[in-house]
C-alpha cells in the first residue's frame, strides 16, 4: 500500500483506538487555524452593522404575498425538461442510491473494521455533510433517491403485481397530536451518535444502526403510510426538506385543485416541495424552479406538533458539534455533572427556552398577532436556518474537501480488501487545497452573509404575519438580537482553539 | 432612494474602517530558516504545539526517550528517533494550518505543527 494510504487507514485506526477519548466525532483529523482574534471581533462587529442594511431598505415595502419572489422554470426549456425529467436519469439514481446503501451495510458488516472501509467515510462525509450541503445549495434530492422509500416503492410494486391489491400500506390513523416529535427524537439520537458515541466511526455499527432504522422507517411506512411517516417520524426527510427549504430550485404545482386534501402543502403558500402532490401531478402541470436562495424560509408553514422543535434541534445540533471541540466545553464536562449526552438534551432545550423567549418578546413589541404563540415560533424558526446553514459550511468545507477525497480511493477497494475495482484505490489526498487564510475570510464572509439573509428573512416573515411595517419593525429588535447572538456563538466557536 | 444610497456608503465606511483598524500587521516579515527543538518524554512532546509562518524553511531536531517513528501530516514527513537518535524533519512551511505529528509505531499523536498563513 502506498504510504499515503498507510497514514489515512492509521488515522481512522488511531481514532477507533480511542486515543482521543474527548473527541468522540466521527470524522479525521482536521487541519484549520482557528480563525484570529480580531478577525472574529471584525465578523462580529460587520453583522451588528450589516444587521440594518435589510431592515432599512425593505422597512417600507411590505410584500402582499410571500409568493411573489422571480420564478424561471427550468421544465420550460424543451431540452433541459427532458433530460431532468427522464427516466433513465431518475430511476438511475434511485438505482444508485440503494446500491450504495447496500455497499454501506455490506462494508459495515463484513469489511475490514479497522481502517480502509468505504462506510465510515461515505455516511459521515460524503452523505451528511456532502448530501446536506447539497440540499441546502442545490436542491433536496432526498424525496427521489432515499432509500428507503425506494425500497419501499419496489416491495410495493411487487406485492401489487403478486396480486394484492391494497399494497404494504396499512394506512392506521396516526395520531395527529405526535405531530413530527417522532422526527425531532431520531434527530436527536442521531446527533447524539455522531458527536458523542465513541463508536460512530466503527463500521458495523454504522451498518446496524443503518438497518435498525430501516426496519423502524419501512415498519413507520407500512403502519402510518408512507408519506404520512416520511413526512413525520423520518428525521432525514424532515431534515432535508428544512435544508430544501433554502435552496435555490423548488418543485411546484401549478393546479391547486391537485393539492386539495393533501396534508403536505403550506396553507396559502401555493403547492411547493410537496413532493406527493408533485408526483401526482400530470406533467404539465409540473414546475422545477430557479428561485432566490433562501426564499422558501419564508413561506408559510403549517403549524405541526414539534415543527419548531425540530428546527431548534437542528440549529442546536450543528452548534453542538463545534462546540464539543471547545475548551469551554472541556471545563464544563470537567466541573459540572454535564456528560456529552446530557449535553445532546440541554443545549437544544436551552436554545429552545431562549428561542421562545426572544418570540414572545417580538410579540409584545409587535402588539400580538393573529394565529398565537405558536403560529410566531414555527415562523420565525426557518428564519434563523440560514445562520445555521452558513456555519456549517464554514465549520465542514475544508473536511469535506481534504478528507471527502477518501471516497476515490474507497469507491475501488470497499471493503479493505485490497481490491482494485476501477484503478484508483492508490489515489493519494491532496491537501492544502484552500490556504488557511482564505479559510478565515471566507468563514467569516459565509456566516456574516448568512446572518444578513437571517435578518430579511425575520423581517419579511413578520411583515407577513403582523401585516403592518411599523409593527413588524419593532417586533424585529427582539429577533435581531437572537440573531446576533447566535451568529457570535458560531465566530466564536470558529476562533476557538482546537482542543482534542 | 437616496437615503438607502447613503445608507450603504456609511457601511461600506464603518466596515472598511474597521477592517484595517483591527487588522495587525503580517508577521515578522519575510520568511526564515528556523531550527526547532523538539523532546519527547513518556509520550508527551514539548512543545506540544510548534508554530511557524508560511514560507519558512523548517527544521525539527527532534529527541525522544523512546525509539518511534514520527509521521508529519499534511507534510508527509518522516523520520526514526529514539535514545541516542536525534531526528531531523526539514520541510518547506508552504501549507498552511494545522497538522498533527504522531507517532506511526504506537498510532498516538504527539503534538501539533501550526502553519500560519502571511
Amino acid at each position: 500500500m502506498h504510504a499515503s494510504r498507510v497514514a489515512a487507514a492509521l488515522t481512522l485506526s488511531f481514532l477507533l483506538a480511542g486515543a482521543r477519548p474527548a473527541l468522540a466525532h466521527g470524522f479525521g483529523p482536521t487541519y484549520d487555524i482557528p480563525i484570529p482574534l480580531w478577525l472574529y471581533l471584525y465578523g462580529a462587529a460587520a453583522a451588528v452593522v450589516l444587521s440594518f442594511l435589510p431592515l432599512a431598505l425593505f422597512s417600507r415595502k411590505e410584500r402582499d404575498s410571500p409568493n411573489r419572489y422571480p420564478r424561471l422554470d427550468l421544465f420550460r426549456i424543451p431540452s433541459l425538461r427532458k433530460v431532468l425529467s427522464s427516466r433513465l436519469l431518475t430511476g438511475g439514481l434511485r438505482l444508485l442510491s440503494v446500491a450504495l446503501f447496500l455497499v454501506v451495510v455490506i462494508a459495515g458488516l463484513v469489511g475490514l473494521q479497522s481502517g480502509f472501509n468505504f462506510a465510515p467515510t461515505f455516511v459521515w462525509i460524503i452523505w451528511w455533510v456532502g448530501f446536506s450541503l447539497f440540499s441546502a445549495f442545490v436542491g433536496n434530492l432526498w424525496p427521489l433517491v432515499n432509500p428507503w422509500r425506494v425500497l419501499f416503492d419496489w416491495a410495493e410494486g411487487l406485492v401489487r403485481r403478486l396480486g394484492y391489491r391494497d399494497g404494504l400500506e396499512l394506512d392506521e390513523p396516526y395520531p395527529e397530536a405526535l405531530g413530527i416529535w417522532p422526527a425531532v427524537g431520531f434527530y436527536l439520537t442521531f446527533v447524539w451518535i455522531e458527536n458523542v458515541f465513541s463508536g460512530s466511526y466503527v463500521p458495523r455499527n454504522i451498518a446496524l444502526f443503518a438497518l435498525g432504522y430501516s426496519l423502524i422507517t419501512l415498519y413507520g411506512m407500512a403502519f402510518f403510510g408512507k408519506e404520512t411517516w416520511l413526512r413525520r417520524g423520518d428525521a432525514f426527510s424532515v431534515f432535508f426538506g428544512l435544508l430544501g427549504r433554502f435552496a435555490p430550485t423548488e418543485v411546484r404545482v401549478k393546479n391547486p385543485d391537485v393539492c386539495l386534501g393533501c396534508d403536505g402543502c403550506g396553507d396559502d403558500a401555493g403547492c411547493v416541495n410537496c413532493y406527493e402532490c408533485f408526483a401526482s401531478a400530470a406533467p404539465e402541470e409540473r414546475e422545477l424552479n430557479l428561485r432566490p436562495p433562501a426564499v422558501g424560509l419564508g413561506l408559510p408553514e403549517k403549524v405541526t406538533p414539534g415543527g419548531a422543535a425540530f428546527v431548534i434541534v437542528v440549529l442546536a445540533g450543528v452548534t453542538f458539534d463545534g462546540l464539543l471541540e471547545t475548551p469551554l466545553w472541556l471545563e464544563i464536562v470537567r466541573l459540572t455533572p454535564v456528560t456529552q449526552t446530557l449535553g445532546t438534551i440541554l443545549l437544544p432545550l436551552l436554545f429552545f427556552g431562549i428561542y421562545l423567549g426572544f418570540v414572545e418578546l417580538s410579540r409584545i413589541l409587535g402588539g400580538g398577532g393573529e394565529g398565537g404563540f405558536w403560529r410566531f415560533a414555527a415562523a420565525y424558526a426557518f428564519s434563523l436556518v440560514p445562520i445555521a446553514i452558513a456555519y456549517q459550511v464554514a465549520h465542514y468545507y475544508t473536511y469535506l474537501l481534504v478528507q471527502g477525497q477518501m471516497i476515490v480511493s474507497l469507491v475501488s477497494d470497499p471493503l479493505g480488501w485490497g481490491w482494485n475495482l476501477f484503478g484508483t484505490a492508490d489515489f493519494e489526498p491532496r491537501y492544502g487545497i484552500v490556504g488557511a487564510g482564505f479559510v478565515w475570510y471566507s468563514q467569516v464572509a459565509l456566516i456574516v452573509a448568512g446572518h444578513v439573509i437571517a435578518v430579511y428573512l425575520a423581517h419579511s416573515i413578520s411583515l407577513r404575519l403582523l401585516r403592518d411595517p411599523g409593527r413588524a419593525l419593532r417586533s424585529q429588535l427582539p429577533m435581531l438580537v437572537l440573531m446576533v447572538l447566535y451568529t457570535m456563538t458560531s465566530l466564536w466557536i470558529l476562533a476557538q482553539p482546537i482542543v482534542e | 432612494m437616496a437615503r438607502s444610497v447613503i445608507l450603504i456608503v456609511v457601511i461600506v465606511l464603518i466596515l472598511g474602517g474597521l477592517f484595517f483598524l483591527l487588522r495587525p500587521d503580517t508577521p515578522s516579515g519575510v520568511p526564515r530558516d528556523r531550527t526547532i527543538a523538539v523532546s519527547i518524554e513518556g509520550g508527551e512532546m514539548s512543545p506540544a504545539e510548534i508554530s511557524v509562518n508560511e514560507g519558512d524553511s523548517v527544521t525539527l531536531r527532534v529527541s525522544s526517550d523512546r525509539p518511534m517513528e514520527l509521521h508529519l501530516h499534511g507534510y508527509d514527513v518522516e523520520g526514526e528517533v529514539g535514545p541516542g537518535q536525534k531526528a531531523s524533519l526539514r520541510f518547506e512551511a508552504d501549507l498552511t494550518g494545522r497538522f498533527e505529528i504522531e507517532d506511526h509505531a504506537s498510532e498516538k499523536e504527539l503534538g501539533v505543527l501550526q502553519v500560519r498563513p502571511r
